[in-house]
């Protein structure tokens, strides 16, 4: 754990003391928070409607693992959001090269996406379960859009990122158009990309959970807004924290390294 | 090899400072023959870069031809191989895959391209490094990947943009005198970008002086080959050589 929480970093840390170290920075507040949480309602004496303690939570903690149903709404939001970022980044990535090869493309097409990202996200609600009825469709299609424009946008930076004369040497080394994506532009763009699908997971992260309070019977977001209902806090509280802690696992277990590995690997075009 | 035509070229750009057109280079002919190295020298702005990207199909002329063998070219092509300044190798290649690239686009499997590169890695003194990335290799190294890079992949004419200008006056002694070597061995015909007189002298058969988008004079070289610095720095031949064209760049 202690190495997955340590903040970003360009640089090479002199080692594991300063990983630690900074792990700590960071877990110390939510250690602090979760402490408090049981004294302040104690201390306040709270009405579990309100908010709940920390047992209660627990309990839901171990009815919902058991009877298998936050494992269903957690396989539900993270198969929307790996699809929908999966379909994203297939399209976008090719439209970023070629907005970045093609001045006449950029020129049209970047309007659009200052328009469209702008728009990104739950306020697509509406349309897609229109287009694509209550559930998946909808759902993915928030994702997709969350993730399409950034990474998109992203591409396009990377590509035009490129020194010329990279592109100059590949294309008197006898590079034709396939191989100067393959061997230049994704290569080169790659860093950018990477950040780019990091950033717009983000968004979309938080835009499923909205979504899926609207559009759907299975997933985090509909968890939390059906307990509601019922004034379950302690579900409500336990997909909050579940959420959260999820989002934080993917971006540092996942997204975090490969954003980092890309930069130290890749992302040498900027410097060279 | 083949020989390298430079017909009326010409150059003009729209400069939106000056709000008209400006004339970058102004009827430029010149013939390089098979196996013949000759120097474009002049002073920044003279418009040898422009000459170099042209003909490398980087940039297009306005109007003129560029002829290697009997074919008019344009646009880049394997034929001419290019050295740049900057060494312009791919950072995320290994050495060895840089110098492999052009052998790749030809669709020459990996072990077959592998045992070519190798070669010139070794003709270069770079086998060692082969299997580093460009970013680890200081400045003289990463040169001599970019030409032999260049060579790797047999083109008819070598094009060579001030490429010792960005490493250290020792390195670039060295690097000459490698480039020599080289190419005494092979005989390219070679087209050599300088702002560095005495680079010049010591590497051509030939000193194309240029000034303000022309062709001011062209000098023969006469120094017999093998050329090495420490014969020629007191060389008369080489000096006066030297100060006769230094005193057209400086007057151009």
């Amino acid at each position: 754990m202690s190495h997955s929480v340590a903040p970003i970093e360009m640089g090479q840390g002199p080692g594991a003391a300063r990983h630690i170290r900074q792990a700590a920075i960071f877990v110390a507040p939510l250690v602090v928070l979760f402490l408090s949480w049981p004294l302040l309602v104690w201390a306040f004496g709270v009405d579990a409607r309100v908010f709940p303690g920390v047992k209660a939570v627990f309990a839901a903690a171990v009815e919902s693992v058991s009877d298998g149903s936050l494992l269903a709404h957690v396989a539900a939001s993270l198969g929307r959001v790996a699809a929908g970022t999966l379909l994203a980044v297939v399209v976008a990535v090719p439209l970023g090269v070629a907005m970045g090869v093609n001045a006449g493309i950029s020129a049209f097409l970047t309007p659009l996406f200052r328009f469209f990202s702008v728009l990104a996200g739950i306020a697509w609600i509406p349309i897609a379960t229109l287009w694509f009825g209550y559930g998946f469709g909808a759902i993915t299609f928030v994702i997709f859009n969350a993730v399409f424009f950034i990474v998109a946008y992203n591409t396009l930076l990377g590509v035009t990122a490129i020194p010329m004369r990279l592109r100059h040497a590949a294309a008197s080394l006898g590079a034709g158009r396939l191989a100067m994506v393959t061997e230049v532009l994704l290569p080169g763009a790659l860093p950018n990309i990477v950040t780019g699908i990091r950033t717009g997971l983000g968004f979309a992260w938080r835009g499923l959970i909205a979504a899926e309070m609207i559009a759907t019977n299975v997933g985090l977001g509909y968890m939390l807004f059906v307990a509601r209902d019922f004034y379950r806090t302690e579900v409500i509280v336990l997909g909050m924290i579940v959420i959260g802690i999820l989002w934080l696992l993917i971006d540092r277990l996942i997204l975090a390294p490969l954003e980092r590995a890309t930069i130290e690997r890749w992302g040498l075009v900027q410097r060279a | 090899m083949k020989s390298l035509t430079l017909r009326n070229l010409h150059k003009t750009y729209f400069d939106p400072a000056v709000g008209t057109r400006v004339t970058a280079i102004q009827d430029v002919s010149l013939e390089i023959g098979a196996g013949e190295f000759v120097a474009v020298v002049g002073p920044s702005g003279c418009g040898k870069s422009t000459i170099l990207n042209m003909v490398a199909g980087f940039l297009p002329a306005t109007r003129g031809d560029i002829i290697v063998g009997d074919r008019s070219v344009k646009g880049p092509g394997r034929d001419r191989g290019v050295v740049f300044q900057n060494f312009a190798l791919l950072p995320w290649k290994t050495v060895i895959d840089n110098v492999g690239f052009g052998l790749k686009m030809r669709g020459i499997p990996k072990p077959e391209r592998d045992r070519i590169a190798m070669e010139f890695l070794e003709l270069a003194g770079l086998s060692q490094a082969a299997e580093r990335y460009p970013n680890e290799l200081s400045g003289g190294m990463q040169q001599r990947a970019g030409v032999v890079r260049a060579l790797a992949n047999e083109p008819d004419v070598l094009l060579m943009d001030e490429p010792f200008a960005s490493v250290d006056a020792q390195t670039r002694m060295t690097l000459q005198e490698e480039l020599m070597r080289i190419w005494g061995e092979r005989r390219h015909t070679v087209l050599f970008i300088t702002h560095d007189v005495g680079e010049a002298v010591f590497l051509a058969d030939r000193v194309v002086v240029l000034s303000k988008g022309h062709v001011l004079r062209e000098i023969p070289i006469t120094i017999p080959r093998p050329r090495r610095w420490d014969a020629l720095t007191e060389d008369g031949e080489f000096k006066r050589l030297s100060a006769e064209v230094l005193q057209m760049v400086r007057a151009a």
